[in-house]
Formats: structure tokens, sequence, C-alpha cells
């Protein structure tokens, strides 16, 4: 199922997040937004999900308008926030169990993406007292839960080490051989090099150009370097657009 | 139909927060504290009471105090309980007020079980009376659930929470017979005495009051007879009662839910 997103504007009082702001993600293809930090990434990710109404504009998953039929287009997707959180007296089995039943899935699959995502161990543990990267495995267990066509996943993997980062990257592009369509927000530019299939920059408010997903760090760089402030390097090496102002 | 009311035709999603919310609640120290302490006091209305006749009297006043303000804990604690998970929650394909009147559902039906530790040691000693006070008092406790849901959801926090819920409680309990001991001297009052009546009408806890004092006293009607209003409230006491605290059960769900569906991250 194709994104379409078409001028959407949202304000913050007056404060304008959204310009109209327009682009595609098409089935198949793992889409990056990039962008630096206020470039209305998550913004967008939130229309999309249908956590927030625009001030102008449309958004359709196929046919699905997000904004007039919210509940029709969010069968269509699974959205993974930046900062999964949730009940925490539940337990890890406990959340699955209810985000199914809220689905409709069968448990066969309950069962598989419980592997997936490796919580056998936390089977009984209340999420209350999970760490960072295991409230953000567990959100990937959601994200997959419904087999939904369109993945929409807000800074995947922040809190994830680079095995699980690694991993995950395989599971979407395992998802998006199947058709799915997957739409990314990321800092973490250089990691989704090669694995992307297209990558879109974006910068206050609106989609300023489209960056080669095969060569991204440079491709990155070299918007940057023309005209814009040089990023920050974090410890790690890797290009992170958050630090970019 | 289905798009208009997809709350009553998706039963899946609505089962799944009830199975959830049934869950929480048992979980929820409110109301593990809640059912200690009412059987505590079910057994201390038979120890204290001098007659069987009194037994009702004493449990009267664990409902009015005790029962309403757990009620209210309850909801507020349930609103703000998954709070961080709402970008999680409402990115499902469901709707937001199934959330809550799942969890309306859910806690009312496990405080109907809770209720029966206050009532039962009463019921055993065949105080037949306390039958009906037991339903008056889920019904109470119906409007205060449904009003600690609407602070909950409305605050930002727990504790925002538990203040909106508290104040309004204190409000309720004492503020509006406050207000109303002061406006029977106003001239307006004393011109149309049904004004007055009407004002403490309005109050889910004076109605109550009112009801369970005119049935359990079984004090005669005309004693409140002054007014036209009042003598049709005390000869309707429990007709008045039931309606009073479903209209307000609805009201305070209705905005929980509007809350919830102009809620944006």
């Amino acid at each position: 199922m194709t994104i379409v997103v078409e001028g959407i504007i949202k304000k913050y009082g007056r404060n304008p997040v959204l310009r109209g702001l327009t682009f595609s993600a098409r089935p198949g293809d793992i889409t990056l937004l990039v962008g630096p930090n206020g470039a209305g990434k998550s913004t967008i990710m939130k229309v999309l999900a249908g956590l927030i109404h625009p001030d102008g504009g449309s958004a359709r998953i196929d046919q699905a308008d997000i904004i007039k039929e919210r509940i029709r287009a969010q069968h269509f997707l699974s959205y993974l926030p930046q900062s999964p959180s949730f009940h925490p007296r539940m337990t890890c089995a406990e959340i699955l169990r209810f985000y199914a039943r809220l689905r409709g899935v069968a448990f066969s699959r309950y069962e598989a993406v419980f592997e997936l995502a490796g919580l056998r161990d936390f089977e009984r543990v209340r999420t209350g007292e999970f760490s960072g990267g295991t409230r953000q495995r567990l959100g990937l267990a959601l994200l997959l839960l419904p087999d939904a066509p369109v993945l929409l996943l807000d800074e995947p993997g922040l809190s994830l080490d680079p095995g699980w980062r690694k991993r995950l990257q395989e599971t979407l592009r395992f998802e998006a051989g199947r058709g799915k369509s997957v739409l990314v927000t990321t800092h973490l530019i250089a990691e989704w090099n090669k694995i992307a299939h297209r990558c879109l920059l974006c910068r206050e408010g609106q989609i300023e150009r489209e960056l080669d997903p095969s060569n991204l760090p440079q491709n990155f760089d070299e918007t940057e370097s023309a005209g814009r402030d040089a990023p920050e390097r974090s410890t790690t090496d890797e290009p992170r657009l958050s630090i970019v102002h | 139909m289905n798009r208009a009311f997809p709350l009553f035709t998706d039963a899946g999603p609505v089962r799944a927060v009830l199975l959830r919310e049934f869950r929480d609640a048992l979980i929820n120290r409110y109301f593990q504290v809640f059912a200690a302490l009412s059987f505590l006091g079910g057994v201390a209305a038979i120890i204290f009471s001098e007659d069987a006749n009194s037994v009702p009297v004493l449990i009267l006043q664990v409902a009015l105090y005790f029962v309403s303000l757990f009620a209210l804990l309850a909801g507020a604690s349930s609103a703000q309980a998954e709070r961080d998970e709402w970008e999680m929650l409402f990115a499902q394909p469901v709707s937001r007020a199934a959330y809550v009147v799942g969890k309306f559902v859910a806690y009312l039906s496990i405080f109907a079980a809770v209720l029966l530790l206050l009532f039962l040691p009463g019921l055993v000693n065949g105080a037949s009376r306390l039958a009906i006070l037991y339903l008056q008092t889920l019904l109470l406790a119906a409007v205060f659930l449904a009003l600690g849901l609407t602070a909950g959801f409305l605050a930002h926090d727990r504790a925002q929470a538990l203040i909106i819920g508290v104040s309004a409680w204190l409000l309720l309990l004492f503020g509006i017979d406050f207000i109303a001991l002061f406006a029977a001297r106003w001239e307006l009052t004393q011109k149309f005495p049904d004004l007055w009546v009407s004002f403490l009408m309005l109050n889910p806890l004076d109605s109550f009051r009112i009801e369970a004092l005119f049935s359990l006293e079984q004090i005669p009607a005309e004693a409140a007879n002054k007014t036209p209003l009042a003598s049709w409230w005390i000869a309707h006491a429990a007709v008045w009662f039931s309606f009073s605290a479903a209209t307000w059960s609805a009201v305070f769900i209705t905005l929980s839910g509007l809350r919830l569906s102009r809620w944006e991250d």
C-alpha cells in the first residue's frame, strides 16, 4: 500500500512545524525520512499514525484518508514510537496478548513475534522493570504483530545495541521484500546506507530533496556543506542529524 | 452503522480492553486496600451496632465517605495508569471511547464484587434492607468512578489527577451543602424555595443521602414536605437518585471520551 502525503500543514500555536509537506512511500521500499531536529519528521509520523490532526493537507494509506477515516486507515498500519512505553504493572506477555486481541491476531503469530524479538526470558516480567532496549524490542514485537502492510518507525533502535539494530534492519528489509511500505525516520544515517531504498531530506517542515540511498554519509555531508552547519560527529563516528541545527 | 458506532460493532477490541482492565483492577493497590477495608467495615458495623436495624445506618456512613472516595481514587488512578502508552495505544484501529467504556465497566464490575465484602456480614444477620442499600451504593460508586476517570484523563499527571478528583469530592461532600446553607438566607431562595431544593437535588451525594436516610430511617415524607419539589423528591427519592446517578455517570463518561478523542501527542 502506498503512503501519500500531500501539502500537510501543522502548527503548534504560531509555530509552523509542517509547511505543506508532500511525499509518497511505495510498497516494497524502505523509505528514510532524515533531517535535523525540528524538521517535522516525528510530527509527520504522528499524523500518519492518526495521533495528530493536521491543520491542512491530506494523508492517505492506499485509499484510506488517515484524517477523515482514522480507524479504517489505522487497520493498514503499525507504528513504533520513538520511546515506546507500556502499562508498568503489566507483564510483557500481558501487553502482547492485549495488542493481539485488539488487532485480532492469531496466536501463532503472537508466538512468532515473541521469539523474533527475543522476549521469552521477559515473559512474566512487568514492563515497568524493563530497560530502554527491552522496551524497544517489545515495541518491535508489537510493530510486527498485526502483519500490517504499512510500517511506520520513528527513530527506531536508538536504545538497541548494535546487534539488535542490525537485526531490526534485516527484519525491515525482509518485510519490505514482502511488499510492505516501510517508512523510517532516523538520525543514524550511516547505518541505513545501502539498506534503505529511498531517502528524503526533510527540513523546516518540507521535503528539501531526495538523497542517493547507496551513499548516504557522503550525500548527507555534501548537503550539509552546501551552505548549512556541519554536523558534529558522535562518539561512534555516526553522522547524526539530531545535532545539526 | 459500523463506521458511526465502531465501539458497539467491534466486540474484539472492547473485550481486549475489558480483560486488560480486569487484570489491572485486580493488581491496583487502591482496590486491594479497598477490599480489605470493606471487609473490616462490614464486620465493624456488626460489632458496633446496638441492634440489627442500626447496621444499615452505620454502613450508610461508610458508603457515603469511604466508597465514594475510593471509587474516585480508583478511577483517577486507572485513567493515569498507562498515560505514557497512549501514543502506542491510540495508533491502534480502535475507537478511543472503547478504552473509557472498558475501564468503567471493568472497574464497576469489580466494585460490585468488592462491595459484597462490606455488605455480606450485615446480610448474614438478616438485615434485608442492606440489599437495597448495596444497589444504591453501587450506583454511587459508578458516579464517583466516572468522575475519577474524568479527573484522570483531564490531568497531566497522577498528582494533578488526585488534586482535581479530591477537590471535586470535597465540593460534592461538603462544599455544595455549605453553599446551600448560605444560599438559604438569600432573598431569591426565600422567594423561590424550589430553586434551592433543585440545587441540592443535582448533587449525587445529597440525592444518595436523602434516598438512603428516608428509606432506612423510615422518616415520614411530611417531615420535608415544605415545597412541591421537595415533596416530589422525597416521594420519589429512589427513582431520582437512580436517574441522577445514571445521568452523572453518563456525563462523566462522555466527557472522558471527548477528552481522549481530542488528545494529541
